[in-house]
């Protein structure tokens, strides 16, 4: 049995951390070395002297935060050394370039599953089953209550959600990047063929999609002060940072969704003050995460992000799997 | 014409916040929908009665033994759902089968008058098999809708003027014929959703049912602009508002609840019927201090709510006295049109006709409200102010010129209540919330000090915005000593500001005092736990008020 001093990483500063290669893994402060598993902004923190990524990664985070980064980019399943210990980007389906990140030192593998989803999408490289001894995994959702249904119901409902309503204009909420490309391409496969728009900063992401070879469907981007009888019966995405405050003052009779996996549940559908919420989520629900759990076949499992402790539980009664926990 | 449609109307009159859309999305579903199942809707919709089948409890437990579940792991979900029955639909995604959905186009009007009412028929074993057998068979879409009401928490954001609301643009008919209709007791049939949307309007129909009770506003500042002499004023009882229906020679008691309550009051029923004359009068219902000529508090009164069938001397230990304010219908005369200071004449003329005329006494149990006459507006406020001395919440102003409109109509009644009495209090305990507000702390316990000790006091889970329940919510996680299940023992650290309308001594509490509808109105961040009020000053307090 190790002390959690010799764990290859470890939590130090709330931080994931490997010691022998003293490199960072998303780190929210500025480090020397920082691997970075996808280009969302919580897990991006400026001033680090060296970024690691896969080359779509990259990419994504310099058009978001421009050129001023030093990266090094691999591609998946390329494996590069630092000091002695053999590291490897893997496909986590969670968005366009997020990575599992997989360690291996003297015949000990270790595997950070980063933010991830098993459901299909067709806009990011599907997750990719990677075995380990030890698994740090993310647990967002992490109760049984989660259960996504399939992507393209959801996207019907969307459909269904804006063509029921033809003369309002339907702002649906989601996640600039990722979300929204995803959302995109599944709503262009529904009955819905009207007019979508997108706010800047996911137009912005949709262009770097396409020049990554990501096919989706061409959206306009939303000026402020349009007609509203042009805006009637279309879709426009929205960032969630807009939905409170004076920007909805732009649009006249609309309805308002929010895309999220916390909207499956009644009360916090009702408490975000959306009129609907669509349950669709880049993270794995309950079975996703017991099913990374096991194909791994990980013997010692850690969990961060989120409330584990059902989850830890519930693995070691019923799976009897060893959960272990970071000390802080 | 299935439980699907009701599912969908579910979905989306949850998912409206829009007045008009959800009265369209009503009236859509009546016309694309059987008569029967129809009434079953608005049976349900309007909470008419919300019969519980079985618990909550029981049906966690249910999935819990049927699919080999931790109960733990469902206790852990419901903290974060803060429904029963949402949980075990949320849960039984997990558990798709692959058999035959049979169930798919099982009408409404079949779950309600057979499926579930059949339940109560089995032994437990052939009841859980059978909940189980629905569970697997019915579309997955249909579970929230099955299990809320099998637990009878069945509620959405839909109140009784909404439905009225829709059916009178259905039918094109005022809406207060379909107020007056959708009133009292509604038995789900065919009938009963065509008497609804009977364009024929038949007053013998509506014969023992109630006027739609016009409610009173808070107060307004513009109406101190108005001459004093433009107002009737009442004290504001703290009873149960009813209208008091002779028709035909019989007597009927509904509550503003719409519920018909002959039972639990039988002697006021048996001694109104002696009056020869038909009316229908609004007023409260009280349990009555005869010796002081005041109100005994609610909590007596309670005591005989819920009761029916009272025994004598339980009428004896809780006297009660329906006080009238209004006169609507006088041996078939509807005089809701007429003005209130002539309604009044009315009412104290057909008082003292029926005081002097029967043969039984009917003033020991049932009296007209006496009238106050302040000078001016100040003095109106020195009135409100004496309120609680004979045990009311202040005063009722009406304007004297007003006819009697159905709803919370505005510039006609106020009520003019008398300021809450208020202590700062520690806040001590915290538990979870259920409903909208599951997965934060939203339920609070206050206490006062005891020498150098906190006592609890009170409980209060409203007054509080949406921010500052967030932020508390994350200074209780920050800040708890013990946790017991789902409540959280907290730093003593935080002091409130609490309400409340009524201070009294209670034996069953720690504190020795009890008070009524607690919330917090102010979050005093500016004090420390010292400067919190001890139980002394709540016993000042009641000693004020006694």
């Amino acid at each position: 049995m190790k002390t959690k001093e010799e764990y290859l990483i470890r939590y130090k500063d709330d931080n994931l951390y490997c010691e022998l290669a003293d490199i960072w893994i998303d780190p929210s402060k500025p480090v020397k070395k920082a691997l970075i598993t996808h280009a969302h902004f919580d897990h991006f923190t400026f001033g680090c002297e060296e970024y690691i990524s896969t080359r779509e990664t990259a990419i994504l985070l310099k058009e978001r935060v421009g050129d001023n980064i030093k990266i090094k980019t691999f591609e998946y399943g390329e494996e590069f050394k630092v000091n002695g210990i053999n590291i490897s980007f893997h496909p986590s389906g969670h968005i366009l370039g997020s990575s599992q990140i997989r360690f291996i030192f003297a015949d000990e593998k270790w595997l950070i599953s980063g933010d991830f989803k098993l459901q299909k999408d067709e806009t990011c490289k599907q997750y990719e089953i990677v075995k380990t001894d030890y698994l740090i995994s993310e647990c967002t959702f992490g109760l049984p209550i989660f259960k996504w249904d399939e992507s393209n119901k959801i996207a019907n409902d969307i459909s269904k959600w804006i063509t029921n309503s033809p003369e309002k204009t339907s702002l649906l909420f989601c996640y600039s990047l990722g979300k929204a490309q995803r959302l995109l391409n599944e709503i262009s496969q529904t009955n819905f063929k009207g007019n979508i728009y997108s706010h800047g900063s996911i137009h912005k992401m949709n262009n770097s999609y396409k020049k990554l070879g990501i096919d989706i469907k061409d959206t306009i981007k939303i000026e402020n002060k349009k007609k509203i009888d042009e805006l009637k019966g279309s879709l426009i995405l929205l960032p969630p940072s807009l939905s409170k405050g004076s920007y909805l003052k732009n649009f006249k009779n609309i309805q308002t969704a929010f895309a999220s996996g916390w909207m499956s549940i009644r009360a916090l559908r009702k408490r975000s003050g959306y009129d609907k919420g669509f349950p669709i989520s880049d993270h794995a629900d309950w079975d996703g995460i017991l099913e990374v759990v096991k194909r791994s076949e990980a013997k010692n499992v850690f969990f961060h992000h989120g409330d584990s402790e059902a989850l830890s539980k519930f693995l070691v009664e019923k799976e009897s799997i060893n959960v272990l926990v970071f000390g802080k | 014409m299935s439980l699907k449609n009701f599912s969908e109307l579910f979905v989306d009159l949850d998912s409206s916040n829009s007045t008009n859309n959800k009265i369209e999305v009503l009236k859509n579903y009546f016309l694309s929908n059987d008569p029967i199942d129809n009434s079953w809707a608005i049976y349900l919709l309007t909470g008419k009665s919300n019969k519980r089948f079985i618990s909550g409890r029981y049906l966690k437990n249910l999935f819990s033994q049927i699919y080999e579940y931790p109960e733990w792991l469902i206790d852990t979900c419901y903290q974060k759902v803060g429904d029963s029955a949402e949980v075990i639909t949320l849960l039984l995604k997990n558990q798709s089968t692959t058999r035959k959905k049979k169930l798919s186009n099982i009408s409404l009007n079949e779950i309600l008058s057979k499926t579930i009412p059949d339940l109560s028929k089995l032994d437990e074993d052939e009841k859980n098999l059978q909940i189980k057998n629905i569970w697997e068979t019915l579309p997955e879409e249909n579970h929230l809708i099955f299990n809320k009401i099998l637990t009878g928490t069945f509620r959405v954001g839909v109140s009784i003027g909404l439905i009225t609301k829709s059916i009178s643009k259905l039918i094109n008919i005022d809406e207060e014929i379909i107020s007056h209709r959708l009133m009292g007791n509604f038995e789900p049939s065919i009938n009963s959703y065509e008497f609804l949307i009977n364009k024929n309007i038949n007053l013998q129909e509506l014969n023992s049912k109630p006027f739609p009770f016009l409610l009173a506003n808070t107060i307004e500042d513009k109406i101190f602009k108005n001459s004093i002499n433009d107002f009737q004023f009442e004290w504001k009882y703290d009873g149960i508002r009813m209208q008091l229906i002779k028709r035909s020679g019989n007597v009927s008691l509904w509550t503003r609840g719409q519920e018909l309550v002959n039972e639990s009051f039988p002697e006021l029923v048996e001694k109104m019927s002696h009056i020869k004359d038909d009316f229908v009068l609004d007023g409260e219902l009280l349990v009555w201090n005869f010796k002081e000529q005041i109100a005994f508090d609610f909590s007596l009164l309670q005591k005989r709510i819920n009761r029916k069938s009272p025994t004598k001397s339980i009428q004896i230990k809780y006297p009660i006295i329906f006080i009238s304010y209004d006169l609507l219908e006088i041996n078939g005369r509807d005089i809701r049109e007429i003005k209130l200071e002539n309604r009044r004449i009315e009412l104290e003329k057909y008082f003292s006709k029926w005081q002097n005329k029967t043969e039984n006494n009917i003033s020991d149990i049932f009296k007209i409200c006496d009238l106050i006459f302040p000078k001016d507006w100040p003095d109106a406020a020195t009135y409100k102010e004496k309120s609680r001395e004979n045990n009311t919440e202040g005063l009722i102003i009406k304007k004297k010129t007003s006819i009697y409109s159905s709803g919370r109509k505005k510039g006609i009644w106020w009520k003019y209540k008398v300021n809450p009495m208020q202590l700062d209090a520690v806040l001590i305990y915290a538990k979870g919330g259920s409903g909208r507000r599951a997965g934060l702390y939203t339920d609070y316990s206050f206490a006062l000090w005891k020498d150098q000790e906190l006592i609890k006091f009170a409980s209060a889970y409203s007054g509080l915005t949406n921010i500052e329940i967030k932020e508390l919510d994350k200074w209780i996680r920050k800040n708890t000593i013990e946790k017991f299940g789902p409540v959280r023992s907290l730093k003593p650290e935080m002091v409130f500001e609490i309400s409340f309308e009524k201070i009294q001594i209670s034996k069953r509490h720690k504190s020795g005092i009890a008070v009524r509808f607690p919330r917090i109105t102010k979050w005093r961040k500016d004090k420390k736990i010292i400067d919190a009020d001890s139980l002394e000053n709540a016993y000042e307090l009641m000693k004020k008020t006694l």
